[in-house]
């Protein structure tokens, strides 16, 4: 407690100094804002990097979580913001998922951010209850001998997950029933109790249970088998070819960021992806570390756009 | 306790509590008319605003008539205007400056403003009182908890 | 299973482990009392540290915070009436007015007591039948959730101390406010004024105006200056003999509610403390007394709430599915740690388990001895004059309800519920329904359309399903006892006027 209030005091008084000299990029605290909830995969990948930037720039880094309309809020602020350096944002899959999604946002989802560098990127992987299935191509026969006969699980209305499980059904002759669930836990619950048949979601999510042999995991939704778990097969080489969903956390910032400022932040965005305390625990939340360029980063986010745009068009989600 | 608690209450006062509650099922009506409803086995967006609305209507209509009916109810307290009116002042103005200029300067005026509505106040002292307050608040909210806002402008 | 709570006990009593037990209950304890700042928030700002400390320790201090909030959001209701979660809001209809009555030291007593004696039930519970209860948790489907808040909301016209009539209608109104946000269903946006809106009301600035706000208005500018509390003595605190009598039967049958309700995933604490405080006024034979600082209600809802965060363990530790945010960020501790949480991990990390179980139990016994001695402090603080006060009281939940979201529509919102508030107790309407309609009106929607859903328009599940079954025969049952015992007491008013008038 002592050494946590004394580790306080000398941040404290960084936060409470009013911005003195403008000398060099960063002089003051950073904020790293993201959009969804205090405790969330966003919000621990925040403070894995903030806990870990810190020492980099040589001054706080804050995490500020803006909760609301599937992170849009927080991304419609972001956008807004200064471009200095001193506002970023933790991006998540989400916001390609929210471009085609909402009817209108407050900014553009590409050309009002500065996309830094990708941060994690992780694959969903489909579960079922032990012993029901032995591979995702019986579930697909079922599911297209009896439309609506297999129910799969999902963390909410527009979530990546849903979204796959629609893509599933628009790449494959299936037709699921889609049942919503207030996130990803209440859905694997609902699983082990039977009320679903199937879930997707994010491997931690399921290897909990999987390891424990309640779940079978039938395929991961990335194009080549997972590095972490190579038993498991992919969608594309069992029952649709070229499907490939791996979702992503990236740090963005507004558009129209200095080239120095930008120059400091993928600099000091590398060393600590570099950490391996750093890559251990984004590699814990069941993502792959891996760093990138700024382009990079641009081709992935406009690419995934276009997919979920068609996705909820062709699936008739209901945009909001 | 106030004298006018005995008093009976008039007839607009003995409406007001029905009346309100009846605009209010006729607002989630008319805002909620347009969401699709679809039916009890396959409910759309519409169909729980509809049947809430029309069942707050429903009270709402017996509730007023109830109380139109009962002469005998006492009148409630007067309404607190100076609490009423310095207390959302207050509020508001930290709703409207923690973000423009700190969370300082806005628990510092907002202890100012909210201390308006005491009847027994010198400037001096509210003044230094509002000094101590915000100490306090700076210290509990970001060098204990951390709380991830800055205190002053940027 | 006693076995091994006892290793468990051995691992926790050790001086370095001990520690983080205590620190967590005491942070815990004191976060708990700001109001809006609750338990999440806590443990996000501390969850930094838990990267530099093992799984166990990371787990103990975390789950200390979340059920030492319990005990310190109580203290909050009591004195101020300011509810941070929806539990203590039941809190708030039995103690604040015990303590504007001048008797707020047994008032705080009697609550850390109840708490007390339904965190080690709650904590009995879940060494003894941690998989039984989630065996029965596990058949909770979409069904059984529906008729289970039906049953709720049916319970919950009774709380609150106006007519039947008014009560029904603020659950409704209530169960409007719920619906404003993105309809979890189909996405579809719902009295959406603006963008701020889509994920709902929060219930923070729903709670915090409608009891906390509405209070500081009604009290700011008034003369009196609300109670001077009387100098109390270490003896004061202590309920009379007469009162304690009155307190074990509430106690363990809120106890018994809440450790139901909390091992339930995503119900949990709210519904639990309802229901105790509903079943208490049902069937207490002092009805009357209610909503004006009557000991048993609210000994039954602090004992019910402290149950419920204690069974609220059994899904996150036997299934490795989280029931709710908080319990979500104490898995992602264990993550951050490299232990996935599941079904083995019972098996696989029994001194974890079991260490973290131990700890509840040792928690709750800090939690009392910690509690006790400042239960003199706090009323000294209800010596000091209101307007002296309350000017804090707004920053400090002005500070609360924007932490919260980072959001200053939310401020703005606790105003609006603030005015309406104040508003409606001058009209005769309680607040507390509104909440209740608040919590429980999506979860009905959400469960009774996913069971339309699931079985495909089929009405006959609520009943053919047994567990759905019986909570419909309970319904049923309820309803029937209330219009009985209606008839019945409109005979005896009948014969009684008859009888006089002869």
């Amino acid at each position: 407690m002592t050494m946590r209030l004394l580790t306080a005091l000398p941040l404290a008084i960084a936060l409470a100094m009013p911005a003195a000299a403008q000398d060099s990029y960063p002089d003051r605290s950073v904020r790293i804002v993201h959009g969804f909830g205090a405790g969330g995969n966003a919000d621990t990948v925040s403070r894995i990097l903030a806990d870990a930037m810190t020492e980099g720039l040589g001054q706080p880094v804050v995490v500020e979580s803006r909760p609301g309309a599937g992170g849009t809020l927080a991304s419609g602020y972001v956008a807004a913001a200064d471009p200095d350096g001193y506002t970023l944002q933790l991006m998540v899959g989400g916001h390609t998922v929210a471009a085609g999604l909402y009817t209108s946002l407050p900014y553009e989802s590409v050309d009002d951010f500065t996309f830094l560098s990708i941060i994690g990127q992780f694959p969903f992987f489909i579960a079922a209850r032990s012993g029901e299935y032995e591979t995702l191509a019986e579930v697909i026969e079922a599911a297209t001998a009896d439309p609506g006969s297999i129910r799969i699980g999902h963390s909410g209305v527009g979530s990546t997950q849903h979204l796959t499980g629609e893509l599933l059904d628009i790449e494959t002759s299936a037709d699921f029933l889609h049942v919503p669930y207030a996130g990803g836990a209440a859905a694997v619950t609902a699983m082990m109790g039977g009320e679903v048949d199937l879930v997707i979601d994010t491997g931690t999510a399921i290897f909990g249970q999987a390891d424990a042999g309640v779940l079978d995991v039938l395929a991961v939704t990335s194009s080549e088998r997972w590095p972490d778990n190579p038993d498991v097969p992919t969608v594309a080489e069992t029952v649709a070819p070229g499907f490939n969903v791996v979702s992503w956390t990236g740090l963005g910032a507004p558009a129209g960021l200095p080239d120095d400022v930008v120059e400091v932040l993928t600099a000091e965005i590398s060393r600590v992806m570099a950490l391996e305390a750093v890559r251990e625990r984004i590699a814990a939340l069941g993502a792959a570390p891996v760093g990138s360029s700024s382009a990079e980063f641009q081709e992935l986010v406009e690419g995934q756009i276009a997919t979920w745009t068609e996705v909820i068009e062709t699936a008739g989600v209901e945009r909001r | 306790m106030d004298q006018a608690e005995h008093t009976a209450a008039s007839l607009p006062e003995r409406a007001a509590g029905g009346v309100v509650l009846l605009a209010f099922g006729i607002a989630m009506l008319a805002i909620g008319w347009d969401y699709p409803v679809g039916r009890l086995t396959q409910m759309g967006p519409g169909y729980l605003p509809m049947a809430i609305g029309t069942l707050v209507c429903l009270l709402s209509a017996a509730i007023l008539w109830l109380d139109l009916s009962d002469t005998g109810i006492a009148a409630g307290p007067a309404i607190q205007w100076r609490g009423l009116i310095f207390v959302s002042a207050a509020i508001l103005v930290f709703a409207g400056l923690v973000e423009a200029t700190g969370l300082v300067p806005a628990m510092f005026l907002a202890v100012v403003v909210s201390k308006l509505a005491d009847r027994n106040n010198r400037p001096l002292g509210i003044l230094v009182y509002a000094v101590l307050a915000t100490i306090a608040g700076w210290l509990l909210f970001l060098v204990v908890l951390e709380l991830p806002f800055p205190a002053f402008w940027r | 299973m006693l076995e091994q709570f006892v290793t468990g006990l051995g691992v926790v009593l050790q001086p370095e482990v001990l520690v983080y037990a205590f620190a967590g209950v005491l942070i815990g304890q004191l976060i708990g009392v700001l109001p809006g700042i609750g338990a999440i928030t806590a443990i996000s700002l501390l969850l930094p540290i838990t990267f530099h400390l093992d799984a166990m320790s990371s787990m103990i201090m975390l789950a200390g915070i979340y059920y030492g909030s319990q005990y310190g959001g109580s203290i909050a209701s009591i004195l101020l009436n300011l509810p941070g979660t929806p539990s203590s809001v039941v809190t708030c209809l039995e103690g604040y007015p015990l303590s504007q009555n001048g008797r707020a030291g047994v008032a705080l007593f009697t609550a850390a007591f109840s708490s007390f004696a339904g965190g080690i039930i709650g904590v009995a519970i879940v060494v003894l039948a941690a998989i039984p209860m989630t065996t029965i948790a596990l058949r909770f489907g979409a069904p059984e959730y529906a008729m289970l808040v039906v049953l709720g909301l049916l319970a919950a016209s009774l709380v609150g101390t106006g007519s039947n009539l008014r009560s029904l209608a603020m659950v409704l109104v209530g169960v409007a406010l719920g619906m404003i946000g993105a309809d979890a269903t189909t996405g579809y946006y719902r009295y959406v004024a603006m963008p701020e809106l889509a994920d709902g009301i929060s219930l923070v600035s729903l709670a915090m105006g409608l009891f906390g706000v509405s209070e500081i208005i009604r009290n700011a500018a008034s003369r009196t200056g609300g109670v001077t509390q009387p100098k109390i003595s270490m003896k004061d605190i202590f309920p009379t003999r007469q009162e304690a009598r009155s307190l074990p039967g509430p106690i363990l049958r809120g106890a018994g509610v809440g450790s139901f309700f909390g091992a339930l995933p995503g119900t949990g604490a709210a519904i639990a403390s309802f229901m105790a405080y509903a079943v208490e006024r049902r069937f207490s034979r002092f009805g009357a007394r209610f909503g004006k600082g009557h000991l048993p209600g609210l000994s039954a809802p602090e004992a019910a709430n402290n149950a419920a965060a204690q069974t609220g363990f059994i899904p996150t530790l036997t299934l490795g599915v989280p029931g709710d945010a908080v319990m979500a960020l104490m898995i992602g501790a264990l993550i951050l740690n490299g232990i996935i949480p599941g079904p083995r991990l019972m098996v696989d990390e029994p001194v974890l388990f079991w260490g973290v179980i131990a700890s509840f139990f040792v928690g709750n016994i800090i939690l009392l001895l910690i509690n006790v001695p400042l239960i003199r402090l706090w009323v000294l603080m209800l010596r000091v004059p209101y307007q002296k006060l309350y000017p804090v009281i707004i920053i400090m939940i002005c500070v609360g309800v924007y932490s919260h979201r980072t959001s200053v529509v939310d401020v703005v919102l606790t105003l609006v519920f603030g005015i309406l508030g104040y508003l409606m107790k001058n009209y005769r309407f309680e607040p507390a329904p509104v909440l209740l309609g608040f919590v429980l009106g999506p979860l009905l929607e959400d469960n009774f359309r996913r069971a339309m859903l699931l079985y495909r328009g089929d009405f006959t599940i609520f009943v053919t399903r047994p567990i759905s079954g019986v909570l419909f025969a309970i319904t049923v049952l309820l309803v029937g006892f209330s219009i009985y015992s209606a008839i019945a007491q409109r005979r005896r008013v009948r014969a009684r006027n008859e009888a006089t008038t002869q």
